[in-house]
């Protein structure tokens, strides 16, 4: 096949918080092909959020952060874009769905402007247009009832219906690669089997490569093809899934291994 | 009113401080310790204010170079070297006036402001503590006073009883009680329902006894600055009555009065008008540097 | 969200009647009575002839009887007749709220103008920026509104003498010149509470800029200004605005000062000289419609408080 669609080398990114510089990410590299999908897993706090933060050059108001290395999307080096340039490529080529639906939607914006405001800005399509696709959305993700829902506040939403909403503005644009941090981890878990399976069926129906971060093995088993295993700053190991599971080389890798619950009886945690 | 808001943003009322904390970002004992060094710092800078004011007030007598009430033939001229301020239009030296006049405005303002938070403190504890019918009535009371612009308040009841200084003391101590109580109001009541101090009750120790010893000492921080910053208000209050000629009789000199008679004659000695000025500024900004300094130093809330 | 709105109302009118009650109270129940002070040490003064304007006026009354026959007019619109100009009192004081209400309206305005644009500045360019205005705003913060106005009409006078604008024109003659003539009035008024708007609002920026939701708008790609526009400053803004509702007591009060140094004949002018010469039903007129409308805008910022609150917090 070609050229990997997202190519990252030697990526560094250290925070300076007030003369402090904390080196959070310290040199890794992988690869992400065309409609593959890849699980990047880890404990909180060992990088994997700042990597896909890196690769849409997302920064926290507070604090700085500076990134180091080469992050090749489709043959383009992310960071020595312009900021303009890098614009449109978030949401249009690269999307991110984030971890805690309660804090990710404009609390005063209703769903439905907050998915247009995205089709707005990458789609030149009329007002009516934008709306309408809008609601085809919000239907394909599994919201009841669309076309009323998208004129109501995010409060009025449950959590794991919000993290749907989140999900179809993310691929609203029809992205090459869908960055899904913890996507899960804020919702119950009877929820997160069902969002699971929808960022399953939209990746194989929109053909996106997905990059999914979590601390979960159990969340992984089943989503992905390929698994990297990061722990403090660093890719430790690195395989296919399925050799991953049944012979883990590192022992970090079997320590996450073994801290997901099995059941006893047949088949797996989903 | 709303108390639900005091966590989000810090309501503030009237002639309020700059209360909002520095946004930094860092986790909480680094925060804190940021927060104790900036307090630190204006803290100290309150208290060498304020002693500055205290010691040019109490020697006023002897500091003041001239009788703040001798006219002479002198009127309105500029700073020289007998007169560093100038005189006023009848020839009265202004910076005598200025120091002999903080006196009776300093005075009325802590003297008043004592009252206030004595008598907000007994109701604050007493509604706070016995809580139920008692408490509801009293906030209501309250929320009736609050309706009230404060200097509208003021103003009615001075011109009414008469401009003398123990009027003026007695006013703006009724008319600052209300806040007081409400600041007190407020840590009794999460005190009152802490687990510890369920447990000495049901031991038996006197409600006196839980009072002092639980109560009082997280009622202090918040009254501490609340005072301070009362006092700011205090001296805009006395000030401004006095400009309107509510204040402190003749022929003692107060700063309200002084920027009231110099606004006739002010483009020609501008110095009587920045005289008073610059000592009401100062004034204000001593008492709201030190609240400042003790809200950061104390990591008292903001207000509700 | 009807029900938080019929719950504030109710408890509006208790206070309400006893804000009624402490206007009355206010004044009766000080020393001091207005047929002495009408009637002066002139020479015929005799304890009939006080006794006779006293029963014109009703004073003879007992006091309860008194204030039910006031709270009953005045339920109805009627605030009783001056006893210094015999005219009704509610046309006087209704030209005059008007001119008031457009000093305080103005001076809201513009304290929100400038507070606003402060704390939205000090918040997004921190820095050197941020340290300024703080400073600024620690200052002003200082400075009562009376000596602010009494010090713009110094520096006025010394270096813009020509500016003809002091003198008050009643909006009905010359409606541009009223509005000009308000302007530096309401300055003076307004610059204290801009402070205060201009802190909260620079908090307010602060916390939402670190909010989730803007590192989503920023991930859809969405323009600088966009999100400025539409997460930044519009959830900012709504604790700024009830923020700035809650000082329209301080407005109000502050209008007296700032009229009688301007000459504008608003309410507070009114009550002034009202109070010096005990004229009762002008003074409880008076007191009685500020704190009225001091009431009904702390039970609107309420509601509107309570119906953002529903949105942006958890359930």
């Amino acid at each position: 096949m070609n050229a990997p669609l997202l190519q990252v080398e030697a990526l560094t990114a250290q925070f300076t918080s007030r003369g402090q510089i904390s080196q959070v990410v310290k040199g890794i590299a992988f690869e992400i092909d065309s409609g593959q999908s890849v699980g990047f897993v880890g404990e909180s706090g060992c990088g994997k959020s700042v990597t896909a933060r890196a690769v849409m050059r997302l920064a926290p108001e507070s604090s700085s952060v500076q990134v180091g290395g080469s992050i090749r999307f489709d043959g383009t080096d992310l960071l020595t874009l312009q900021e303009s340039a890098m614009r449109e490529i978030r949401g249009r080529r690269i999307a991110m769905v984030f971890q805690d639906p309660m804090t990710s939607l404009n609390p005063v914006m209703t769903i439905g402007a907050q998915v247009d405001d995205m089709i707005g800005k990458h789609m030149a399509l009329s007002r009516k247009n934008t709306r309408q696709r809008t609601v085809e959305l919000l239907d394909l993700v599994g919201i009841r009832d669309p076309a009323r829902r998208a004129n109501d506040y995010p409060h009025q939403f449950s959590g794991g219906m919000r993290q749907r909403v989140l999900i179809a503005m993310a691929v609203s644009c029809e992205p090459d690669l869908l960055i899904a941090d913890e996507p899960t981890t804020a919702l119950d878990v009877t929820v997160q089997a069902q969002i699971l399976r929808l960022l399953q069926r939209l990746r194989r129906e929109l053909g996106m490569a997905l990059m999914l971060i979590t601390h979960d093995f159990g969340v992984i088993a089943g989503m992905v093809e390929r698994v990297y295993v990061m722990y403090d700053g660093e890719i430790v190991e690195s395989g296919g899934v399925d050799e991953l599971f049944a012979n883990p080389q590192h022992s970090y890798t079997r320590a996450l291994l073994d801290a997901v619950p099995r059941i006893e009886s047949a088949g797996r945690k989903s | 009113m709303s108390e639900s808001s005091s966590a989000r943003i810090t309501l503030t009322s009237e002639q309020e401080t700059a209360a909002a904390p520095a946004a930094a970002p860092a986790s909480g004992p680094t925060k804190r310790r940021r927060r104790r060094s900036g307090g630190r710092g204006l803290l100290i800078l309150g208290l060498v204010m304020l002693t500055v004011m205290t010691v040019v007030t109490v020697c006023g007598s002897w500091i003041a170079p001239y009788d703040p009430t001798k006219t002479s033939a002198e009127s309105l001229s500029g700073p020289s070297s007998a007169h560093w301020l100038g005189t006023d239009s009848i020839g009265r030296d202004v910076l005598s006036r200025l120091i002999i006049g903080g006196r009776t405005t300093l005075l009325i303002a802590l003297i008043a402001v004592a009252l206030a938070v004595a008598a907000g403190l007994l109701l604050g504890l007493l509604s706070g503590y016995l809580g139920g019918v008692v408490d509801q009535i009293v906030m209501r009371a309250l929320d009736v006073v609050f309706a009230f612009p404060v200097f509208l308040l003021a103003i009615a009841v001075v011109a009414a009883l008469g401009p003398t200084v123990p009027n003026l003391i007695l006013t703006i101590a009724i008319v600052y009680t209300p806040i007081m109580a409400r600041v007190v109001r407020g840590p009794v009541l999460s005190v009152k329902r802490l687990d510890h101090v369920e447990a000495a009750r049901s031991i038996g120790i006197r409600e006196v006894t839980i009072v002092r010893r639980h109560v009082l000492p997280m009622v202090i921080s918040p009254v501490l600055v609340e005072t301070s910053l009362t006092l700011s208000h205090t001296i805009f209050t006395v000030t401004a009555l006095s400009f309107l000629g509510l204040g402190p009789p003749p022929p003692d000199p107060n700063w309200g009065g002084m920027l009231s008679e110099a606004r006739q004659f002010m483009e020609i000695a501008p110095l009587t008008v920045i005289g008073p000025a610059a000592a009401i500024v100062f004034a204000t900004l001593t008492f709201i540097v030190l609240a400042n300094g003790l809200r950061e130093m104390l990591d008292v809330a903001g207000r509700s | 969200m009807r029900r938080v709105a019929l719950v504030r109302l109710a408890w509006a009118v208790p206070i309400l009647l006893g804000v009624s009650l402490v206007a009355f109270v206010l004044m009766r129940a000080l020393p001091g009575d207005f047929a002495q002070a009408m009637a002066g040490t002139a020479a015929g003064v005799t304890p009939e002839f006080l006794d006779s304007i006293r029963a014109d006026l009703g004073l003879n009354q007992p006091l309860w009887q008194q204030y039910f026959t006031w709270l009953g007019h005045a339920l109805q619109g009627d605030l009783g007749t001056s006893f210094v100009t015999k005219r009704p009192v509610t046309g006087e004081l209704f030209s005059r709220l008007l001119v008031t209400a457009e000093l305080t309206l103005i001076a809201a305005v513009m304290a929100m103008l400038i507070g606003v644009t402060t704390g939205l500045v000090s918040a997004r360019l921190r820095g050197r920026a941020d340290w300024i205005i703080r400073g600024f705003n620690g200052l002003v913060v200082a400075v009562p509104n009376f000596v602010v106005a009494t010090l713009i009409v110094l520096l006025a006078g010394l270096y813009l003498p020509s500016l003809g604008i002091f003198n008050y024109t009643p909006f009905a003659t010359d409606p541009l010149a009223n509005i000009g003539s308000m302007l530096l009035p309401a300055l003076s008024l307004g610059l204290g509470v801009s402070v205060t708007i201009s802190e909260n609002t620079r908090a307010a920026v602060l916390e939402v800029s670190s909010q989730d939701y803007v590192m989503v708008a920023q991930a859809k790609g969405l323009r600088k200004r966009t999100i400025l526009r539409n997460y930044l400053v519009k959830n900012a803004l709504t604790p700024v605005i009830t923020v700035t509702g809650l000082q329209v007591a301080a407005l109000l009060g502050g209008s007296i000062l700032i009229e009688t140094i301007f000459t504008i004949p608003g309410m507070g002018q009114f009550l002034f000289d009202s109070v010096t010469s005990r004229d009762y039903p002008v003074v409880q007129g008076v007191v009685l419609i500020t704190a009225t409308v001091v009431v009904l805008v702390n039970v609107l910022v309420d509601i509107a408080y309570a119906r953002v609150d529903a949105r942006v917090s958890y359930e």
